[in-house]
């Protein structure tokens, strides 16, 4: 096992975010999170990588209690992930962007950054080379100079999963990272993602791309008003009724709306 | 020949230049990190009484004195850094005026060590130390061709220019690395870069307390060069100064603070009725700069552009690299 989210609830002020939730991922699979919007989804990364605190329950990563580590340590530890709303350095280039990914497998300190022995010399070239590999890696070969905000909102996505890829992750965190896709950028995705689980990295995933999810992902937890309501395989979650009904409920909503 | 050209006068204005081009690095180092903070004249203070006292009082060398001065400063600054750290733009900035001024204030009222308002004179001259040490070997500025007074100046001058020109090679390479990134990626968004794996605690108080440091640091060094400082000199108005650096030179690369620094202390000495209209300027400066250029008049693209103008120059002379 590499996550156990054992009974976490977050409330915000009087709203519950997420109540009572459970669900464990297992090492190398990769777990579907979905359900509708204002489900939890979101929260849940947020408490996985220590953003807030949980309001209870514990979140452990191998074997290990996460959740009341500082946001930087959970990187250390050997988790990261991409953002919903794409939160890159905009200002920066393309691998810089990947390069700042590299910090936590890195030490070099002030006087070292400065006077540059050969042991710094060598890390920073290490971190120049690899940043290079992971820009290759998700398809952004020739961009390497490209300032972030100048990049197209797939580009985006994309840069933004290698910048998380930098830090070593064992588990990648991705939220919605089909979101803004077309259908080909989408394609690119999917297999990117498999990609990511051949290297051994357990991947989990909140998206709304049902075809994607559903095709991906070896199992699946639907988060409905912050509850988990299902978890199973694609097959199972695709045949779950309260699923259908959260979702269907939902969508007649938005068609009111 | 030489000794003619050698103007004391040029050679002080000189020096202030280069002492403000350290504070307004200073500025700039603590900004890179995204933190506006006002409270560098009031580690400029600290660095320049504690290296002033520690001389007088304990006749130690100027540079022991100096070094001193700050390191203290720069402890202050993670003594003051750590607790500001949730405050963000212009509450860190109101917190760190209001720092220096409490800083101004013990400096007036601590009159048995500091002498109050009147300040402190008989500070150990660096450069009037220095012809004494050299004449202790056998040297004297008639070899020269200079006056004594000629050699003293120039001394100084040639002393801080050595040393800003380290101080700029020092933070460009910081800048340039590891460190330099964790800066930036806190200045453009914090959260994300936390969640990246920076320790951004550690990384925003590294950058108050080199703020600090390098204000302590410049202030020392502004004691030695004068001889005398009153509390006077560490007022909010230097505050002010080293801002205004910032804003009109930029503040993201290290030139532009550097060229604000330069600019704005040569700018009085040569329209001498400016000095009256001083601030009257300065506020000018702020209200045009932020409607006109907010990332002020040196940015990456003019180094880009200079970069560019000069290989280019230098590939045709055959000397590119
Ligand atoms: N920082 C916050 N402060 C207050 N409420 C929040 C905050 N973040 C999320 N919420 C609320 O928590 C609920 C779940 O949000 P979120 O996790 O973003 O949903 P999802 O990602 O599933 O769309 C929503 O009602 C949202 O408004
Ligand atoms: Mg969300």
């Amino acid at each position: 096992m590499v996550l156990e989210i054992k009974k976490v609830s977050k409330n915000f002020g009087g709203l519950s975010a997420l109540t009572d939730v459970s669900f464990s991922i297992n090492k190398g699979e990769i777990f579907g999170l979905i359900g509708p919007n204002g489900a939890g989804k979101t929260t849940m990364f947020n408490l996985v990588t220590s953003i807030f605190p949980t309001s209870s329950g514990d979140i452990i990563f191998k074997g290990e209690k996460i959740n009341e580590l500082k946001p930087h340590l959970i990187t250390e530890k050997g988790i990261c992930r991409t953002f919903q709303n794409i939160r890159l350095f905009p200002q920066m280039t393309t691998v810089e962007n990947v390069m700042v990914g590299v910090h936590s497998r890195s030490s070099s300190g002030v006087l070292k950054s400065v006077f540059r022995p050969k042991s710094q010399r060598q890390e920073e070239e290490g971190i120049k080379v690899k940043s290079q590999d992971l820009l290759k890696f998700v398809g952004l070969e020739g961009y390497e100079e490209v300032v972030a905000e100048n990049l197209s909102y797939g580009q985006q996505r994309r840069l933004e999963i290698a910048r998380a890829m930098a830090s070593d992750p064992e588990l990648l965190l991705l939220d919605e990272p089909a979101a803004g896709m077309n259908e080909t950028e989408t394609e690119d995705l999917f297999q990117l993602i498999k990609r990511i689980q051949q290297k051994g990295i357990t991947v989990l995933l909140i998206e709304h791309d049902m075809p994607l999810v559903m095709n991906l992902c070896d199992r699946i937890a639907v988060l409905n008003f912050g509850v988990k309501i299902a978890e199973g395989t694609p097959k199972e979650i695709q045949d779950n009724p309260e699923v259908i009904e959260a979702y269907l409920g939902r969508e007649e909503d938005e068609l009111d709306a | 020949m030489l000794a003619e050209l050698i103007n004391p006068y040029y050679l002080q204005v000189g020096s202030f230049m280069l002492i403000n081009i350290i504070l307004g690095i200073s500025m700039y180092i603590t900004l890179s990190t995204g933190q506006l903070s006002l409270a560098n004249a009031g580690f400029m203070g600290i660095g320049a009484y504690t290296s002033a006292l520690l001389t007088i009082h304990f006749s130690l060398p100027i540079p022991v004195g100096v070094v001193i001065g700050a390191i203290f400063a720069g402890l202050l600054g993670i003594v003051v850094g750590l607790p500001t750290l949730r405050l963000k733009g212009v509450f860190l900035a109101i917190v760190t005026l209001g720092f220096g001024e409490v800083i101004r204030v013990i400096f007036v009222n601590w009159e048995s060590l500091t002498k109050g308002s009147v300040g402190l004179s008989g500070i150990p001259h660096m450069g009037r130390e220095l012809l004494k040490t050299v004449k202790e070997l056998g040297f004297e500025p008639k070899m020269l061709g200079l006056q004594n007074n000629q050699f003293i100046f120039m001394a100084i001058f040639l002393i801080l220019l050595v040393i800003v020109i380290f101080v700029i090679w020092f933070f460009k390479r910081q800048n340039d690395s590891r460190i330099g990134r964790a800066f930036s990626a806190i200045k453009l968004d914090e959260q994300a870069a936390e969640s990246m794996g920076i320790n951004i605690t550690y990384y925003k108080v590294l950058a108050f307390a080199q703020g600090a440091l390098l204000s302590g640091f410049a202030g020392a060094l502004f004691a030695h060069m004068l001889g005398y400082i009153s509390p006077a000199d560490f007022a909010y108005h230097k505050a002010i100064d080293i801002l205004i650096f910032a804003v009109l030179g930029g503040s993201e690369v290290i030139w532009g603070p550097a060229f604000g620094a330069f600019f704005l202390t040569l700018l009085p000495e040569v329209l001498r009725f400016i000095s009256e209209y001083r601030y009257m300027i300065y506020g000018v400066i702020i209200v045009v700069m932020m409607v006109v250029r907010p990332q002020g008049l040196i940015d990456l693209n003019v180094v880009k552009w200079i970069k560019r103008k000069t290989t280019r120059r230098g590939l045709k002379n055959g000397t590119g690299n």
